[in-house]
């Protein structure tokens, strides 16, 4: 019986061998989209592959999962796929301990939109590629629904909170905005919101460097005086699953979402959309996609060539499908669907900041979107809730 | 070979396996716990800053409310379910072998046990969910206003709670079943003889002679309670705000988000050193055995 | 055995027994309802509730979602889940009854104190050997292995498996293994040809729970295994949660995908699995 027992073993020990057969040359990209995000993405591969003959394969990955998984992968001088999507800050941090392929010299500065580069640069070498951005302009609406209860677009904070209180009036609205929640960065995109309107972009910009406390009262205030009162007075759902959220917003359960400007390509009639930041707003996150390709890929040369092509060509393709705002400046106009040339044209005359949350990273990121996720359920707890932030922000 | 050598070989295989894979690791983490990130040796030092960390425990929570901390999340967490595990589980052993069809009800019951603990985090997720979940709105039936109750402090903890007595009470029902049915008819009968009501009987000889099982299952449950993660991980990732973090998410936290070894050998040594003080009443009985 | 329905029974009890009866079942089964009704709608269906049925269009397209996801498409994963699973449960079986039958026969000075350190190492929780496991497997270049996850999952069956093994083989009657000594045959004969036929029983629980812990095991996957087309069924779960879009039909339906197994198991081998629990922790 044991001879027997051992040479079952020998049979799945050798098939353990098994993994690992020879490829024939084939990217592989990753990146956290999936669903229509991940549809809209493909036609870009596919035209990749058309023009170089070259195989791309493309992978799902959670940007907080490969938050954990990469730098293991890294220790051990392997990595998963040949270019790899990931907050800026981290393809930095990897960057520092040798993970990353240089990119210098690859990409012109002035191709793209001033200052996008900067993200992923550090001791005076480029690390990684810009990719489309999304813009988080503010609190989408149905102009139908507007239209239906006589609502009018607000001007002023007043009027702002005066149509929340009408809308809660509103017979089936469950609550004025609804509150997507994921991992929690649908709640931390709001707060953002708040921060760069009533605190200003110096504020943002502040907060991200370490330079301010969260606890200053400068940001207490704008907490305290304008976020909290909203939550107290239910002008806000509970978090939501975010694209459960958006169904439910659609549907009509709630009047007013704030998403980013990928929520055009998401719902079935863009026509009918309406966006208005927050009276007052002088600054707007602009959230670029960055991606970088590992030291420990197998074919550098290639990774190279497709991380060029989707930071130029690739960026013109993607923006056609709606939702993504290009940072590469060989874009042209019209290759934008009607609805996201408005978006574009959101920004003009506010400043284009970075998403605090993916800047700062780190294990603040996910105890920030933890932290609000209280925040929103309990709101009296605003001043521990900054007291947690700020000292999690000084580890 | 009936030789000393030979029988020896007997054990080699599993003594090794167990040494590299078991013993050393676990050596290792004792032995990191005594040292600092920067590595120094401080003995208990870590210890005391590890237990002084908020997300051990938090005293503020006597006074608002959750979060309490790891630590007591992990305390109450074990006196909720125990008492209401055990005693559940002799109830359903009780009422399911008196009845026609009990086999099958207790088939059902037994979903709870043979779910992965991933897809209970799921479940669970599903079942307190505002919208979609059927537990808000059976609640609202009754007044409490609709809402996801994972995703509030007060709330979120418990709704963990209840949802790993559904997946681990069938654990208590088996171990009560064949309990009872160890339990000889005679004595029974003599019961009946004496004028004894059944719910007499229950509690003057059932539940007495049932203690060994009991011992059990506390034994057994407070050590899976312990180790509770993957519910926690996918329900509610320990939030919000760390209302129902628990010392083995915590663990996973430092040691693996945190990239702190130093912190999750504390904890993990923590957790070890209540599994063994809980499984004393075990190592007395397997020694009683071998004499 | 009559236990307590020797007791004369009032129609109320009885009634009240069937309620509570039905009571449980309905608790049982609803939790599972909603994931399953989830996996079988379309969630605009379901996004106020699942028990409203006004519209009801159930598909299986989420099956075939969750079965071939770009991200974490399950038939791999059960695939994986299996290629772990069934060595994790072989392995640590063979050479745990071998010591086991050591410890229930054979008499030397240090055996009891052994036997009570394997007892001891039964109860500790998987966290305390996370970080070197890890570290140990990054050395040994098997992170991220099938073998080096199974090889740990063996290491850590074996103090249970060995217990369990050990206390039935001290139930087993002596005599027809001392005859066989007497006829001359070694330790190693006798255990292999006499008790071990003798304890099939026992092995089938043991091999039941044995593979149904593995296959439910997240924490050693989670730390062990990353590359996205080595992740167990049981990691693949929580990731069918994209970054951005949470398709809760997908993810109800993977969820049931992977739970199919282990009921299915239980399904054919209930009996072995409730003696196997029963007699693990009692006696």
């Amino acid at each position: 019986m044991r001879r027997k027992v051992m040479v079952l073993l020998l049979i799945v020990l050798a098939l353990f061998s098994l993994t690992g057969l020879a490829a024939d040359k084939k990217l592989t990209v990753i990146s956290g989209w999936s669903g229509q995000e991940m549809d809209a993405f493909m036609p870009v591969l596919r035209e990749f592959e058309k023009e170089t003959g070259i195989r791309v394969d493309y992978q799902i990955y959670r940007a907080e999962d490969l938050a954990v998984l990469l730098p293991a992968q890294f220790d051990s001088k392997t990595a998963p796929a040949d270019v790899i999507f990931m907050w800026a800050w981290f393809v930095n941090k990897q960057a520092q301990n040798g993970h990353v392929l240089e990119m210098t010299g690859l990409l012109n500065e002035s191709d793209f939109v001033p200052g996008i580069l900067d993200a992923v640069k550090s001791g005076g070498k480029l690390w990684g590629g810009p990719y489309t951005g999304k813009i988080k302009p503010g609190f989408w609406y149905r102009k139908s629904f507007f239209k239906q209860h006589g609502l009018a677009v607000p001007t002023t904070w007043d009027e702002f909170v005066d149509l929340c209180a009408r809308i809660k009036k509103i017979p089936g609205v469950r609550a004025p905005i609804a509150s997507g929640n994921g991992v929690g960065w649908p709640l931390s995109d709001v707060t953002e919101h708040f921060i760069a309107t009533f605190g200003g972009p110096a504020m943002t910009r502040d907060l991200i460097a370490g330079k301010m406390s969260w606890t200053d009262p400068k940001v207490r205030a704008v907490f305290e005086n304008r976020l909290v009162p909203l939550l107290k007075a239910g002008y806000f759902s509970e978090p939501i699953e975010w694209t459960m959220a958006a169904d439910l917003w659609w549907a009509g359960d709630y009047a007013l979402y704030f998403m980013g400007s990928w929520i055009t390509g998401m719902v079935k009639d863009p026509a009918d959309l309406g966006v208005f930041t927050l009276p007052g707003a002088r600054g707007l996150v602009f959230a670029t996609d960055y991606a970088f390709v590992p030291a420990y890929t197998k074919y550098p040369a290639e990774a190279r060539k497709l991380l060029a092509f989707l930071a130029t060509r690739g960026q013109t393709l993607q923006v056609a499908a709606g939702g993504h705002i290009a940072t590469y400046a060989g874009a042209p106009l019209d290759a934008y669907p009607a609805v996201d040339r408005g978006i574009a044209a959101l920004l003009k005359g506010v400043e284009a900041l970075p998403d605090l949350d993916d800047t700062i990273g780190g294990e603040w990121q996910p105890a920030f979107w933890d932290q609000l996720k209280l925040l929103w359920v309990s709101p009296a707890r605003v001043g521990e809730v900054l007291e947690t932030l700020q000292r999690k922000a000084g580890k | 070979m009936r030789t000393l050598r030979g029988r020896a070989l007997f054990f080699v295989p599993a003594l090794a396996l167990l040494a590299v894979f078991v013993v050393y690791p676990v050596v290792n983490t004792v032995w990191l716990s005594f040292f600092t990130s920067d590595g120094e040796f401080a003995l208990l030092g870590k210890y005391a800053a590890i237990l002084s960390q908020p997300e051990m425990f938090d005293s503020r929570g006597f006074v608002r409310g959750f979060p309490y901390g790891a630590l007591v999340h992990n305390v109450m967490w074990i006196v909720i379910h125990l008492p209401l595990t055990a005693g559940l589980g002799l109830a359903l052993a009780v009422i399911l072998r008196e009845i026609k069809g009990g086999a099958i009800v207790k088939s059902i019951v037994f979903l709870g046990m043979v779910t992965p603990m991933v897809v209970g985090g799921v479940i669970l997720r599903f079942l307190f969910d505002g919208n979609v979940g059927i537990l808000p709105s059976l609640l609202s039936l009754i007044g409490l206003p609709r809402r996801t109750l994972t995703a509030y402090p007060d709330t979120a903890l418990f709704s963990l709670i209840i949802g790993s007595l559904w997946l681990w009470t069938p654990f208590s029902m088996i171990l009560y079943s064949a309990g009872l049915e160890t339990i000889p008819d005679y004595v029974y009968e003599a019961a009946v003889i004496d004028g004894a009501s059944a719910v007499r009987a229950f509690f003057a000889i059932t539940v007495p002679m049932l203690r060994p099982v009991t011992s059990v299952v506390i034994t057994m449950t407070f050590l899976w309670v312990l180790k509770i993660f993957d519910i926690v991980y996918v329900a509610t990732m320990g939030g919000p705000g760390g209302a129902s973090n628990v010392l083995a998410l915590q663990m996973y936290m430092y040691a693996f988000r945190e990239f702190d070894a130093n912190s999750a050998a504390v904890v993990a040594t923590l957790l070890m050193l209540v599994a063994l003080a809980v499984s004393i009443p075990t190592f007395r009985s397997v020694r009683g055995e071998q004499q | 055995m009559r236990g307590t329905s020797i007791f004369a029974r009032r129609k109320s009890s009885t009634v009240a027994l069937y309620v509570a009866a039905g009571l449980a079942a309905l608790i049982w089964l609803i939790p599972f309802m909603g994931v399953f009704m989830a996996s079988i709608r379309p969630l605009s269906e379901i996004s106020r509730g699942w028990w409203k049925f006004e519209q009801f269009n159930p598909t299986l397209r989420n099956y075939a979602g969750a079965w071939n996801h770009p991200a974490a498409p399950l038939g791999k994963g059960m695939l994986n889940s299996l290629r772990v699973a069934v060595p994790a449960t072989i392995l640590p079986l063979a050479i745990a009854s071998i010591a086991a039958y050591g410890f229930a026969r054979f008499r030397f000075r240090l055996r009891d104190l052994l036997f009570m350190s394997v007892v001891a190492l039964m109860t500790l929780p998987q966290q305390m050997i996370a970080v070197p496991i890890y570290r140990i497997m990054r050395g040994l270049g098997a992170v991220d292995s099938f073998a080096g996850l199974v090889l740990v999952h063996a290491a850590w069956g074996l103090p249970w498996i060995m217990y369990f093994m050990r206390n039935y083989f001290t139930t087993v009657p002596i005599e027809v293994e001392e005859a066989a000594k007497v006829d001359g045959a070694s330790d190693l004969r006798v255990f292999l040809q006499i008790v071990m036929p003798m304890s099939l029983p026992a092995v089938a629980s043991a091999a039941v729970l044995q593979f149904m812990w593995v296959w439910s095991d997240f924490f050693l996957a989670l730390i062990l295994v990353y590359s996205p087309d080595r992740l167990l069924a049981t990691q693949r779960v929580p990731l069918l949660r994209g970054v951005y879009h949470v398709d809760w039909g997908v993810l109800s339906a993977g969820s049931i995908i992977v739970m199919a197994v282990p009921i299915m198991v239980f399904a054919l081998m209930q009996r072995y699995y409730i003696r196997g629990m029963v007699g693990w922790t009692s006696k």
